[in-house]
């Protein structure tokens, strides 16, 4: 047979019509799609076997539960539990230690010699942005064995707020909704109170509180002062009426009332409308083992001008913030600035040395308990991932410094605490509360570890704190003004920049 | 799934919550509002008065899951969007999807995103990733599924369990488990207990579409924006 060009071009035909007629076309198309779903430049999730794990949230001072789904030991997502949920900056906690805008590596030998050589006959002062960890116990003990150390808190007390007793907050730009206390708490009282914001910016906590007063930038203190005189306050922008209906409102409820800054008119309005002692009171601590000898809390405006030579600043964890302009003028002209930072954004900028540190939930460490809560508590904040190789302890450092071993500082706390005897401890895996008295110091170490919280007693009279007027404006940190501060998480981008629910203020 | 709109505080922890769970990338950078990909997104509304009297209210906006005439599916070349009948839950097939955007203008509540670029993440946070879930890569369409990872991993628990029938707690989508105010509710609309309340009501209810998202408010001139002609446009911003 001769095959021509015309049986050619039939097979050919035949061919691509029975080809069509078969899988392979469709799989192939198939296999296209699933390959280009797979292609070296899609990333692919790692499988493991699923377990959950317990921790305490360590981005704010509310140091909530977490509830962390985990994929062999890597942390995948992580929840609150139920009635205490988590917020959104904490819903993406996990995923802080792969920003990149962080510092992983520094000659901290170096930097140790440089502080013990001029620790020796200069004022050495310590900063301490998150007063009330076991760690600022220790850098209050180093401060007071070395010659000449100083401890210097960013809040010049620490006190606590009863919302149960709270009917009227008059918030001067405190983010009482978004950020300030423990969520789940304040979501429980709002409720039973009234929230005045008065703010020029349009917050969160401005647009959901019952009355938002829109103050001109800059006049929070002529408010403060037009409230407690009852004259004043044109240049808030305000109208007389309204400035007198807040007053009146306020006198009648007897309510608290929160400023953003520490400053002596706002204390006394406190005062004045019987706050303190009632709504705002004493923060209580729990118990630290008898041997620690801290040195005194200095408040920052009694140091003496460029009078510190060495100054440590830890800023792992910083709920508030000194702004520099009140620091430099209290050191020496060759003063030496060291930060203690996960990134250049904070005071980095103006320090000599930075030493890395470990960031949420790669850090050890304990939590002071959060400002709504009067209670005395111990909650640590486990790792659920490794640190990186070369980050500094800062309480294992500065300690250091002063030959003070603080790699047991927790479980020598938690010693103490079991001690005392008093308070129990709640285990989240199975919602149990027990008794401190009836568990060992080994099973109540554990437990601690494996991210239960230890709660003080209720009982005994609730005590006004101790608040100081002369203390510098510290700024109060919510977790939108913190991103100017430190890295966020990559996935912010979804409440700032791929929509419009939060614009930056 | 209902939404009271009255107990939404617009704290996003939802669309993080969503995010996390369905391996949505963080935004590259210069992607704005309408090229980022959020399968929830929370609206801010006022009601566009001046002064004491402007209130504002969060609207958070999701796939509706359409039940009735589903836009999306009816105009898929690929039949890439699926509606189950089972759980009716509108599906999105991105292996079958060819990125042609029909689906997103179909979509009368702009609840669907097109991956305009390779999903990436900072070195090392792949490893934060959900294995349940696989990325999808660029040039297809994706939207809210209702987690349907938890789904299928909630009827795989309950097969080992020898149940066929999942419990109401089996299933819960990130979104529903986020929400700190317990403003998203979700259930089998089957279900008497899950029946919508007395007042409900949904977006564009009269085109016919059928959605399956509740929304819950006290408010009227919230309830007028969302029946308003062009409201999801001005919830849009």
């Amino acid at each position: 047979m001769k095959a021509t060009r015309r049986d050619l071009f039939k097979f050919a035909a035949g061919g691509a019509t029975g080809l069509l007629l078969t899988p392979a076309p469709w799989r192939l198309v198939t296999d296209a799609a699933l390959w280009s779903e797979n292609w070296p430049g899609i990333p692919k999730p790692v499988r493991g076997e699923l377990r959950t794990r317990f921790t305490h949230c360590a981005l704010c001072p509310a140091g909530c539960a977490v509830k962390a789904r985990c994929v062999g030991d890597q942390p995948i997502s992580l929840i609150g539990l139920p009635g205490k949920p988590l917020c959104a900056f904490g819903l993406m906690g996990h995923q802080l230690p792969y920003h990149a805008g962080r510092v992983r590596q520094a000659d901290a030998d170096a930097v140790r010699a440089v502080i013990a050589k001029r620790a020796a006959n200069e004022t050495v002062a310590v900063l301490d942005l998150r007063p009330g960890r076991t760690a600022s116990w220790t850098y209050r003990r180093a401060m007071a064995a070395l010659p000449r150390g100083v401890y210097l808190a960013a809040r010049s007390s620490v006190p606590a707020v009863n919302l149960d007793a709270v009917k009227i907050i008059l918030s001067l730009g405190v983010p009482v909704l978004d950020g300030w206390g423990t969520p789940s708490n304040v979501q429980q009282a709002r409720s039973h109170f009234r929230l005045i914001q008065a703010e020029p910016a349009e917050s969160r906590t401005a647009l959901l509180a019952d009355q938002w007063l829109k103050i001109r930038p800059g006049t929070e203190l002529e408010l403060v002062e037009a409230l407690a005189t009852g004259r004043g306050g044109a240049g808030t922008g305000l109208n007389e009426k309204v400035i007198a209906s807040v007053a009146n409102e306020l006198v009648q409820a007897g309510a608290l009332f929160l400023a953003a800054e520490e400053s002596p008119s706002v204390l006394e309005l406190n005062r004045k409308l019987g706050a303190v002692g009632k709504t705002i009171v004493a923060q209580r601590e729990a118990p630290v083992p008898r041997s620690w000898k801290p040195a005194p809390v200095t408040p920052i405006n009694s140091v003496p001008e460029r009078s510190i030579g060495v100054l440590l600043i830890d800023e792992s964890a910083a709920d508030s913030y000194v702004p520099w302009s009140k620091l430099e003028g209290k050191l020496a002209p060759d003063a030496l600035v060291v930060t203690f930072a996960s990134s250049q954004a904070g005071y980095g900028r103006q320090a000599k040395h930075l030493l890395p540190t470990a960031v949420y939930p790669e850090s050890t460490g304990d939590i002071p308990p959060a400002i709504d809560s009067p209670l005395a508590t111990f909650r640590l904040t486990t790792p659920l991932v490794a640190p990186p190789r070369g980050v500094v302890n800062p309480a294992q450092f500065i300690g250091g410094l002063a030959a003070i071993d603080a790699a047991d500082a927790l479980r020598e706390r938690a010693g103490a605490i079991h001690a005392a005897g008093r308070g129990s401890v709640c285990t989240y895996a199975d919602g149990r509360s027990i008794p401190v008295e009836d568990i060992q110091p080994d099973q109540f170490w554990k437990a601690l570890n494996d991210g239960a919280c230890w709660i003080d007693e209720p009982g005994g009279k609730l005590l006004p704190p101790v608040l100081r007027a002369s203390t510098p404006a510290v700024v109060a940190l919510n977790w939108e003004k913190r991103a100017a501060r430190g890295p966020m998480p990559p996935l912010v981008s979804k409440l700032y920049q791929e929509s419009n629910l939060r614009v930056r203020i | 799934m209902s939404i009271d709109i009255d107990k939404c505080t617009g704290c996003g922890a939802c669309m993080v919550a969503c995010a996390v769970e369905n391996n949505v990338p963080p935004a590259p950078e210069g992607v704005n509002e309408r090229k980022g990909i959020t399968w929830i997104r929370v609206f801010r509304l006022d009601n566009g008065a001046e002064g004491v009297d402007r209130k504002w209210a969060f609207l958070p906006m999701l796939c509706q899951q359409c039940g009735e005439n589903t836009p999306c599916v009816s105009v898929c070349p690929q039949q890439a969007v699926q509606l189950d009948p089972a759980t009716g839950i509108v599906g999105q097939m991105p292996e079958r999807c060819l990125g042609c955007r029909y689906c997103m203008a179909a979509c009368p509540y702009h609840a669907r995103y097109f991956n305009w670029w390779d999903p990436s993440w900072p070195a090392g946070m792949e490893k934060t990733l959900n294995p349940a879930v696989a990325p999808r890569m660029r040039g297809v369409v994706e939207k809210c599924n209702f987690c349907h990872g938890r789904w299928h991993a909630a009827k795989a628990r309950a097969a080992a369990q020898g149940r066929r029938d999942l419990d109401p707690a089996d299933y819960v989508p990130a979104c529903v488990e986020a929400c700190p105010t317990s403003a998203i509710r979700f259930g089998d609309l089957n279900d008497l207990e899950n029946a919508p309340e007395r007042g409900s009501f949904r977006l564009l209810e009269k085109l016919g579409t059928g959605p399956k998202i509740y929304y819950q408010t006290q408010r009227d001139w919230v309830r007028e924006i969302a029946a308003a002609p062009g409201g999801t446009e001005r919830a849009h911003g």
